[in-house]
């Protein structure tokens, strides 16, 4: 099967300024992808060329294995960081309005709408212009809007910023079971925490440039396991130990340890026992904004 | 196509439907037919009255012969005149004394009015009209006509000239205007021709105006409420330009055609009545078909340009400092608009007409007034076709950049460089 996006050596300049730089990617169909990087690193520039909004300078764009045109755009929802509808429109008729310029039939755009609605429970409010509902209520029907005609790639611009908890718990929900239809979603965001359960792979970008990309799973286990989380009590004198130990938080009989690279784990556990009564030790697996700020730190060096 | 025929529809359903669009359909055409009979009742309200006159002549002849003008001014049946009914007396001695009777008596208001005929006045031709107000010109144009009148009489009968000798001497004139056009001989309509090309130039300027802006905010209501962007990833920035100034084109149109049903409808009894005057209108038979071609081809124009300015700024208030620039060429055809209506074929009326930015204005009097030489309104069409070429493809460009930039204002180098991107 072919990969669902692929980009190779995409660039896009404003002016001077260079928003994407030789980016090249590929999204497996029916992977969760994480386009990750700080605001204003290129994600949206990227996304806006995916779906034929802008034109890359340089490099090709490839959707669902073919080079990419405007008809491929009904198999794609997109969801962007600046959320809007039309504030005066009806919501029935703004979603089938949607709907329509995807492809689908006035008709099947109304039944779907409905039954979307329905789940949403937003089926007393479809008659309602945009302007009467709660911005809670709005973002559901901006959910709809990207769902509605049931595409193949679904494209989230920061989809958690600014929801109310209930809604993140809607969202995730209906992405999960998106996943286990088979559909390829790809998230972009800054908010790397928040999606790095959700994502197979990802892309971490900075001004522009792919800084690491890959299976999420191996890049956390090449970036090994460094951090230990400790519970103890009593002496703490191990901790100075400048053989193993890099830096440390100490919270009082709670510290966390990042090991000099190359130390075994096991010999500070050995060394804490010896001194001390310890209570738990766990190995942390490095958080992807750590690794974030690792590959970026030593580029930057 | 599909995309740019939905754009097009629910700009023009979600328009028709609001409660605004219903009632300025109704409204103003309640207003217009308002504005245009109301000035001519009151003016009749005021003709009901009757005005009490001293004519103060020691020449009993004359004085009588001022009397018969005014009082029996009604005789050829004029009914727009609006000038009061008379009732004049006669006093035989301009003095002093008599003077001050009459001013006595215009204060206590049992007089409305003198006029001073001693013999010196009316050998000079000096004569004072005195009153408590003089301001209805009406009136004063009527003591004139009326005393010029007499007074010509008078000389008549001093050189011999019998009363009904100097009635025929003293007979109208009929001016009947004909111009020709291809051998064909039409009567040329008089000042209610003038007053129609008026109103439909008017018509067109507003709607051009009205509906420019409606394009100019609704562009912007989809940049500020941001659903720009998802419309975006379905359509092109193009199609949604074009989608959107057919669809609010299309609203002007269907408004112009209720108030042309409307109005025929609320007119017609009226129209019926007045059809001895309505035949002097002589419209030229283009001026129906002209007024399509020209407010579609001039809010295709117009409306590019105003779209390009919605997407270029970020409000309201940025957008109307900005706006003279795309109202200027809508004022200064307008500002032409008496000299092209009295002079159509004059040097400087026919160069102005084939502007493309005034043509839909200028070349639109011309028609309706006296239709130009075909070529010229060949030319004139091709080159509004040529110019909105130019500009839609100028405007798209500075629209798809100008759509997705939020919150900074742009520099005119910055939009420069928007027409560049590929």
């Amino acid at each position: 099967m072919p990969n669902t996006v692929q980009l190779e050596n995409v660039s896009k300049s404003y002016d001077h300024f260079v928003a994407v730089d030789a980016l090249s990617l590929e999204i497996r169909a029916g992977s969760v992808y994480g386009l990750l990087g700080p605001n204003g690193a290129g994600k949206t520039s990227t996304i806006r060329m995916m779906i034929g909004i802008t034109v890359p300078d340089s490099g090709a764009i490839r959707l669902f294995g073919e080079a990419f045109t405007r008809s491929h755009l009904a198999r794609v929802g997109y969801l962007p960081e600046e959320r809007g509808l039309y504030k005066r429109m009806k919501l029935l008729d703004q979603l089938v309005f949607l709907a329509e310029l995807k492809g689908v039939p006035a008709a099947d755009a109304t039944r779907k709408a409905a039954s979307w609605c329905q789940r949403l429970e937003l089926d007393a409010w479809m008659g309602k212009k945009i302007e009467e509902l709660s911005k809670g209520m709005q973002q559901k029907v901006q959910f709809i809007a990207t769902l509605l005609h049931d595409p193949e790639l679904l494209i989230l611009d920061e989809p958690f910023a600014g929801l109310d908890p209930a809604n993140v718990v809607a969202l995730k929900d209906v992405l999960l079971e998106q996943k286990q239809a088979g559909k390829t979603i790809l998230f972009s965001t800054h908010r790397m925490d928040q999606v790095e359960r959700l994502c197979d792979s990802i892309c971490l970008i900075d001004h522009g440039k792919a800084v690491l990309q890959g299976d999420l799973k191996q890049i956390k286990g090449k970036f090994g396991r460094h951090d230990v989380q400790l519970e103890y009590e009593g002496e703490d004198n191990f901790l100075g130990d400048a053989e193993l130990v890099q830096s440390f938080n100490n919270y009082g009989n709670y510290v966390e340890v990042r090991l000099k690279p190359g130390a075994d784990p096991q010999d500070l556990l050995r060394l804490a026992v010896s001194r001390a009564r310890v209570n738990k030790f766990e190995l942390m697996e490095p958080s992807l904004e750590a690794i974030f700020l690792e590959v970026v730190g030593k580029r930057d060096a | 196509m599909r995309n740019i025929w939905l754009i097009l529809r629910r700009e023009y359903l979600e328009r028709v439907r609001t409660k605004s669009f219903i009632v300025s359909t109704l409204l103003l055409p309640a207003v217009m037919i308002a504005l245009m009979v109301l000035p001519s009742k009151l003016a009749m309200l005021k003709a009901s009255g009757t005005r009490r006159l001293a004519v103060v002549c020691a020449n009993a002849d004359f004085a009588r012969a001022v009397q018969s003008q005014l009082e029996a001014k009604k005789r050829d049946g004029d009914q727009l005149d609006s000038s009061p009914r008379y009732q004049v007396e006669i006093v035989s001695t301009p003095n002093e004394a008599a003077r001050a009777t009459l001013k006595g008596r215009i204060s206590t208001g049992t007089l409305d009015a003198y006029l001073w005929l001693s013999d010196d006045a009316l050998a000079s031709r000096k004569i004072s009209y005195v009153a408590r107000e003089t301001s209805d010109f009406i009136e004063t144009e009527t003591l004139h006509r009326a005393l010029r009148s007499a007074l010509l009489r008078r000389e008549f009968l001093v050189r011999g000239i019998s009363s009904d000798e100097a009635d025929k001497l003293m007979r109208g004139v009929d001016l009947n205007a004909v111009t020709i056009k291809g051998g064909q001989e039409k009567r040329a309509g008089g000042p209610l021709q003038f007053i129609s090309a008026i109103v439909l130039v008017m018509m067109l300027y507003m709607t051009l105006i009205l509906y420019g802006v409606a394009v100019m905010r609704s562009v912007l209501e989809e940049k500020t409420s941001r659903v720009m962007e998802v419309v975006l990833s379905s359509a092109t920035a193009q199609e949604l330009m074009a989608g959107k100034i057919l669809g609010v084109g299309a609203v002007g149109l269907t408004q112009i055609a209720a108030w042309v049903i409307l109005g025929l409808g609320a007119t017609t009894p009226g129209l019926l009545a007045a059809r001895s005057q309505l035949a002097e209108i002589n419209l030229s038979p283009a001026a129906l078909p002209a007024f399509a071609v020209f407010f579609v081809l001039g809010f295709l124009l117009y409306s590019a340009l105003y779209a390009a300015l919605g997407a270029m700024v970020n409000s309201e208030q940025e957008a109307q400092q900005w706006q003279f620039l795309v109202i200027m060429p809508i004022i200064i055809p307008i500002m032409m608009m008496t000299y092209v209506l009295r002079q159509p074929n004059a040097p400087l009326s026919m160069w102005m007409s084939l502007v493309p930015f005034f043509a839909p204005i200028l070349m639109y009097i011309r028609v309706v007034v006296q239709t130009p030489p075909m070529w010229q309104i060949g030319v004139c069409i091709a080159l509004l076709l040529l110019t909105l070429w130019g500009v839609v493809a100028l405007c798209s460009r500075i629209y798809r950049v100008g759509i997705l930039m939020y919150g900074k204002k742009p520099t005119l180098p910055e939009i420069v460089k928007w027409v560049r991107y590929a």
